[in-house]
């Protein structure tokens, strides 16, 4: 796919962009993407994901390090790397007047592509993204599903070997998607994904690889399985059914345990959060033990939150809480 | 939505993106409500212009020349339109910043490439424009006015206006280039070209300043031109355009958009 020295499809090193002295939208940041990658890039709002995406399609200059691509170095005006990526940004927007065989048609022609070659190409794309029935209409009427299609369309028009997409569902109904995320599946069989999204169930399905952005510095880069397993399980809820009385019970003696920060009961839910140093199987063995003894029925135990969520928001809240350390510990972080 | 078949890359003609740029800057421009009204205005005001000296001219029996007539509908439209022509050409690269910028530049298009689709696309608009306009009133006057003036004269006439309009307008698209919006950019370009409105004025009489260009326009159009006057006015235009294009592209090949 990559036939460069290093074999990476993207390569940063020390990657820092500061907007006119005022603003840090990226600090230090050192990241690799193997082929067929498929990297989710996390991160709240001015996180500095956009930022980190412009300047690997080279819309930005970095005001210090470098990024790669394909092992050459990305510039405003390296149009040789661009052509091997297709990107879709956060809302995309399209020229006035054009219908999505004139767009897709300027797009391909943007990418230097003959005729022969490009007009083949973009009506089987006009069927696959399901907008055959609309191809000759004005783009300016259609909905956010129809123009998300279209723009992963003209994303696929130079048959990519890396594609960037930015928040690729952002706007989407449930059906068009989980259709993105069917596609985003099938793509990751051939190409190198870097998926930018809020929607952090969307990363936990598609992605194999996550990196993590808090105020611009990478804070976790490495496989979801990964990002996962640092998730603290001390979260749960569980559905009892017995007398009120007995219920009440058990919850004082649950309460008298040191492996529990808070205990909280509702109508006949019991919530549970674990002291960070508890063990938590020995500690929901306890409460097991004593539900039992009050005869009380357990009818479901569930880890609260979903997993890839909690381990994000753990990571930002961790690293928000670090405050003057961070400044030492950037390679340790970067490893 | 399933997934497209993946082929093996193609080819790749290289100067397809600049004519691809070039083409829609053009179809954008001609579609453009800056556009419509320059040659609306443009029109009216000629012909309001020549119906008004005619009507003057015949009531009070003085016979005018359409030298003088053409040479002041000339210098009239120019000054008029510049405005219009500032507003048309400050706005060609920065109104395109922004997400409709990334869909273009994101791809497989470079810097330099973008920013030379853009001048020339302006230049060939407003220029071809102004061209066509100003032959069909030299048709229209040699009918309707008094002869005296030189087909040769009067196309050196037209390009002499041509390239110094040429001027304003590689100005404008370097200035839309380095500012961040258009605003900006007719601000700019305005203080820009009265400073060296001004600046040329304080020149010697024989420099070829523009003002002195469109005071001469009458002599051109009865043949009456200085071949070395006006190559030295083409050799400074081609200079000022040539220098403010080189400064456009290299900071826009540089920045951020």
């Amino acid at each position: 796919m990559a036939e460069n020295a290093s074999g990476l499809v993207i390569e940063t090193f020390k990657l820092t962009k500061i907007y006119q002295n005022r603003q840090i939208a990226l600090n230090d940041l050192t990241l690799s993407i193997e082929p067929g990658c498929v990297l989710g890039l996390l991160g709240p709002n001015g996180a500095g994901k956009t930022t980190f995406l412009r300047l690997v399609l080279g819309l930005h200059r970095p005001t210090a390090g470098w990024v790669k691509v394909f092992g050459k170095t990305m510039t405003p005006n390296a149009a040789d790397l661009r052509r091997r990526v297709g990107y879709i940004p956060t809302n995309p927007q399209f020229p006035h007047g054009m219908t999505p065989i004139t767009y897709l048609d300027y797009m391909a022609r943007l990418f230097g592509l003959p005729a022969d070659v490009r007009k083949p190409r973009l009506a089987s794309l006009i069927r696959a993204v399901d907008l055959l029935g609309v191809s000759g209409e004005p783009i300016r009427g259609f909905s956010n599903g129809m123009t998300s299609r279209l723009a992963v369309a003209a994303s696929l028009i130079n048959e990519p070997d890396l594609l960037i997409w930015d928040e690729p569902t952002h706007g989407l109904d449930v059906e068009a998607r989980r259709s993105m995320l069917e596609l985003i599946k099938t793509l990751s069989r051939e190409k190198t994904l870097i998926v930018s999204s809020h929607n952090l169930s969307d990363i936990d399905e598609v992605c194999n690889h996550a990196a993590v952005l808090s105020r611009g510095q990478l804070i976790y880069n490495g496989t979801l399985q990964d990002l996962k397993g640092r998730m603290r399980r001390n979260h749960y809820e569980l559905e009892l059914e017995g007398e009120q009385k007995a219920i009440g019970k058990a919850t004082q003696a649950i309460k008298s345990s040191a492996d529990f920060k808070s205990v909280t009961v509702r109508q006949r839910r019991l919530e549970l959060r674990l002291a960070d140093e508890a063990n938590n199987a020995s500690a929901l063995a306890t409460v097991f033990m004593t539900l039992a003894d009050n005869k009380v029925t357990l009818v479901s135990v569930r880890s609260v939150g979903q997993q890839t969520e909690q381990a994000f928001l753990d990571l930002v809240e961790k690293e928000e809480s670090r405050g003057f350390a961070r400044a030492y510990q950037q390679t340790e972080e970067a490893a | 939505m399933e997934a497209p078949t993946p082929a093996k890359p193609i080819s790749i003609n290289r100067l397809l993106p600049y004519w691809a740029v070039f083409q829609a800057d053009v179809r954008q421009t001609l579609q453009s409500w800056v556009y419509r009204t320059w040659v609306l205005i443009s029109i009216l005001a000629a012909v309001g212009f020549l119906l008004y000296r005619l009507g003057v001219y015949k009531e009070a029996k003085i016979v005018q020349q359409a030298s003088s007539l053409m040479g002041e509908l000339l210098r009239w439209s120019v000054l008029g339109s510049v405005t219009l022509i500032i507003m048309l050409t400050a706005s060609s690269i920065s109104s395109d910043r922004g997400t409709l910028a990334d869909s273009v530049l994101c791809r497989g298009i470079s810097r330099y490439q973008y920013f030379f689709a853009k001048w020339h696309a302006r230049l060939v608009t407003v220029l071809g424009t102004f061209l066509l306009m100003g032959l069909a009133l030299l048709i229209g006057s040699f009918f309707l006015l008094e002869q005296d003036l030189s087909i040769p004269g009067s196309i050196v006439a037209l390009l002499t206006v041509a390239i110094m309009l040429g001027t304003v307008i590689t100005c404008g698209v370097t200035f839309s280039a380095i500012t961040n919006s258009t605003v900006m950019g007719i601000t700019v370009l305005w203080l820009f070209i009265y400073g060296l409105g001004f600046t040329l004025s304080l020149l010697p009489t024989d420099f070829p300043s523009p003002s002195q260009t469109l005071n001469r326009l009458p002599y051109m159009l009865q043949g009456k031109y200085d071949l070395r006057y006006l190559g030295q006015m083409a050799m400074w235009s081609a200079v000022i355009s040539f220098a403010m294009a080189l400064v456009g592209l290299g900071y826009f090949a540089q920045r951020d958009v």
